[in-house]
C-alpha cells in the first residue's frame, strides 16, 4: 500500500494531523530564563508535567503519559551514565537532544507502521550567565528548535510548548514584549503565569488576530488559575550546589502571584 | 495478530537500578572469573585508613585522617576518605581507594537517578542496601586479595516516625550493622574504638550528649591516638598542617568543618 511514495508521505501527512489533534488539548509549558536561573511553569492537569533530568538539565512535556515516560527515562539514563563515565559538566542537553532523541524520535515518526511517540518536549539547560542559558524544544518527528545556534547571539531568553502553533506564537510574541533578561523569580513566575492564560486565551478567540489586553489576561487568569495548580520548578543558576533542580513550593509560587 | 503477552516481558520496564544500568551498558568493571590471588611481591595496593563516626548532641559526626598508603609507603598525605553521596548521606572509607571512591561514585549516581526515574526520594533502608549490594559484588575481588573497603555510612532519615541521625558500617562482604552510638574501622580502628567506649562510657558525658567542639576534640584525639600505634594513620600531621577531615550529617544536611576550626580545638585541646 504505502510502496508507493505519494502513500508514504499522505500517511505521514495524516498521522501528523493526528498528533496534532491528540496535543491540542495539552497544558502549556513555559520555560524562562532570569536572574535566579531557569523557571519551568505550568498549569497542572493532575499530573506531574516537569521533570529533573540531570544536574543542569530539566525537561516540560505534553503528550501521552507512556510515551513521555519512556523518552524521560531514556533522557536521564543517556545524560546519568555520560555524567557517571566522564563527569557531569559533560553531559551536554545539545548532544542528548540532536545525538540521541531526535533520531529515534524522528525513525519512529516515519515508520508509518510502527507507533509514533506522542510527546512534545521542552528542555532547558541552565549556563553560568543568562546568555548561556540553553533551551530546546523537541517536536513528536525529531524536529529541534533551539533559542540560538552555539555561534550565533541568544534569540530568546525563554521557551513555550502548548497544544498548537497558535497558541505558542502568542505566548512567545507576549513574552518577547514583557520579559526581559535580568528579570528576577518572582517575574518570571507573574510573566511565565500570564503566558500560560495567553495560550489559553489564543485557543478561545481563533477568530481575532489582537493580543488580549492586560486586563483580559489578569480577568482570565483569576478565573482559571488556582495557586495549589500551579507547578513550578527552578533550576538554579548558582553552583553552591551540583545539583540544581528544585520544585518550587507553593508559597514560593503564592508568594509570587498574590495567590 | 500475534498472540498477547508474546513481547510483554520485554516491554515492561523494570525498575532498573543504576549499577544494572551500567552493567547492561558495560560500564562497570566485572570480577575477573578466576586469575588466582594477586602476587605480593609483585603489586602493593593503596590503602586508606582509619575513619570514625558517632552519634553526638549536632547528628552524627564522621572524620578521617589523610594518608595513604601501600605497604611502608605513604603515597599520599591529603587523601579525603569522607565523602558526600548526597545532601544528607556520607561514605567513609578505610580500604582500597581505587575501589571505593568507584563505589561512592556509583553510589551518588545511583541515588541520583533513583530519585529522577522514580520521582521520589530512595528510603535510608534502599540507599543502606545499595552499598551493601555493592560490596558484595567487590568480594570476588577481595577474595583474591585486592580492592578490600570498609566503609561507614551515615545519614538522616525523615521517614521513619522517629526521624534523626543514622549510622552503619559493613563488613567487606557487604554485611550491615546499624549502630546507636559509634563506630571505627580501618587499620587504626581498634584504639579508636576503645577510646569511643571509654569516652561514651566514663566520659564527662555521653557522646550522645557532647557538644560540636567537645566532639570534634574526642575525633582528633581518637585519630591522633590511632596514628601513635599505627603508621598507617595520619593522625594529625602538625609540622604540615594536615588536619583531619570532619563533616556532620544533621537535619539541615551536611556540614564540613572548616580547617581553622579543627585547627583551634586542636590547639587547645590536642595538641
Amino acid at each position: 500500500m504505502i510502496e508507493e511514495p505519494y502513500r508514504w508521505v499522505e500517511a505521514i501527512a495524516n498521522r501528523r494531523e493526528y498528533i496534532e489533534t491528540q496535543l491540542v488539548s495539552g497544558s502549556p509549558i513555559v520555560a524562562l530564563g532570569c536572574e535566579e536561573g531557569i523557571l519551568f511553569l505550568t498549569v497542572g492537569s493532575g499530573r506531574q508535567k516537569i521533570f529533573e533530568i540531570y544536574d543542569r538539565i530539566a525537561m516540560g512535556a505534553i503528550g501521552h503519559p507512556g510515551d513521555i515516560e519512556r523518552l524521560r527515562m531514556a533522557a536521564i539514563e543517556l545524560a546519568s551514565t555520560e555524567g557517571f563515565t566522564r563527569s557531569a559538566a559533560d553531559v551536554s542537553l545539545r548532544r542528548l537532544a540532536y545525538y540521541s532523541l531526535s533520531p529515534v524520535m524522528k525513525t519512529a515518526f516515519e515508520q508509518v507502521y510502527g507507533a509514533p511517540y506522542l510527546a512534545r518536549l521542552l528542555f532547558a539547560e541552565v549556563g553560568a550567565t543568562q546568555a548561556q542559558d540553553l533551551f530546546l524544544r523537541v517536536e513528536y518527528d525529531g524536529a529541534i528548535t533551539s533559542n540560538g545556534a552555539p555561534t550565533a547571539v541568544q534569540l530568546d531568553a525563554f521557551a513555550v510548548i502548548s497544544g498548537s502553533r497558535d497558541a505558542t506564537a502568542a505566548v512567545e510574541s507576549y513574552l518577547r514584549d514583557q520579559h526581559k533578561p535580568g528579570a528576577t523569580l518572582v517575574h518570571g513566575i507573574d510573566a511565565a503565569l500570564n503566558g500560560w492564560v495567553v495560550a489559553q486565551l489564543a485557543g478561545d478567540t481563533t477568530n481575532t488576530k489582537e493580543p488580549p489586553t492586560d486586563a483580559q489576561i489578569a480577568a482570565a487568569r483569576a478565573e482559571r488559575v488556582r495557586a495549589g495548580g500551579i507547578e513550578g520548578a527552578i533550576l538554579e543558576r548558582s553552583d553552591a550546589r551540583a545539583i540544581r533542580y528544585r520544585m518550587l513550593s507553593e508559597s514560593e509560587i503564592g508568594a509570587a502571584t498574590g495567590a | 495478530m500475534e498472540p498477547a503477552g508474546a513481547a510483554m516481558p520485554r516491554e515492561f520496564a523494570a525498575l532498573e537500578d543504576f549499577p544494572t544500568l551500567l552493567r547492561r551498558r558495560g560500564l562497570m568493571s566485572q570480577t575477573p572469573l578466576s586469575p588466582g590471588p594477586v602476587d605480593r611481591a609483585q603489586f602493593t595496593e593503596t590503602h586508606a585508613t582509619t575513619i570514625l563516626a558517632f552519634k553526638f548532641s549536632g547528628g552524627v559526626l564522621v572524620a578521617g585522617d589523610r594518608r595513604a598508603t601501600a605497604g611502608n609507603t605513604v603515597v599520599y598525605d591529603r587523601a579525603d576518605k569522607v565523602l558526600e553521596i548526597d545532601r544528607h548521606s556520607i561514605m567513609a572509607i578505610a580500604g582500597v581507594p581505587a575501589t571505593a571512591w568507584e563505589m561512592a561514585r556509583v553510589l551518588e549516581h545511583s541515588f541520583q537517578y533513583f530519585r529522577r526515574t522514580q520521582l521520589q526520594e530512595m528510603s535510608v533502608d534502599g540507599k543502606v542496601r545499595a552499598l551493601s549490594k555493592l560490596l558484595r559484588d567487590n568480594f570476588g575481588f577481595v577474595m583474591q586479595g585486592v580492592g578490600v573497603v570498609v566503609p561507614i555510612f551515615a545519614t538522616y532519615d525523615f521517614a521513619s516516625h522517629e526521624p534523626g541521625p543514622r549510622l552503619y558500617f559493613y563488613d567487606a562482604m557487604g554485611a550491615q550493622f546499624e549502630v546507636t552510638e559509634y563506630a571505627a574501622t580501618g587499620s587504626g580502628s581498634p584504639g579508636v574504638r576503645g577510646i569511643l567506649y571509654y569516652e561514651n562510657k566514663w566520659g564527662k558525658k555521653p557522646l550522645a550528649k557532647l557538644r560540636e567542639d567537645e566532639a570534634v576534640t574526642v575525633a582528633l584525639r581518637a585519630l591522633d591516638t590511632a596514628a601513635e600505634a599505627d603508621t598507617a594513620t595520619g593522625g594529625v600531621d602538625r609540622s604540615g598542617k594536615i588536619f583531619p577531615i570532619i563533616k556532620v550529617v544533621s537535619q539541615d544536611g551536611i556540614s564540613t568543618l572548616a580547617e581553622e576550626k579543627i585547627a583551634a580545638v586542636f590547639k587547645r585541646s590536642v595538641a
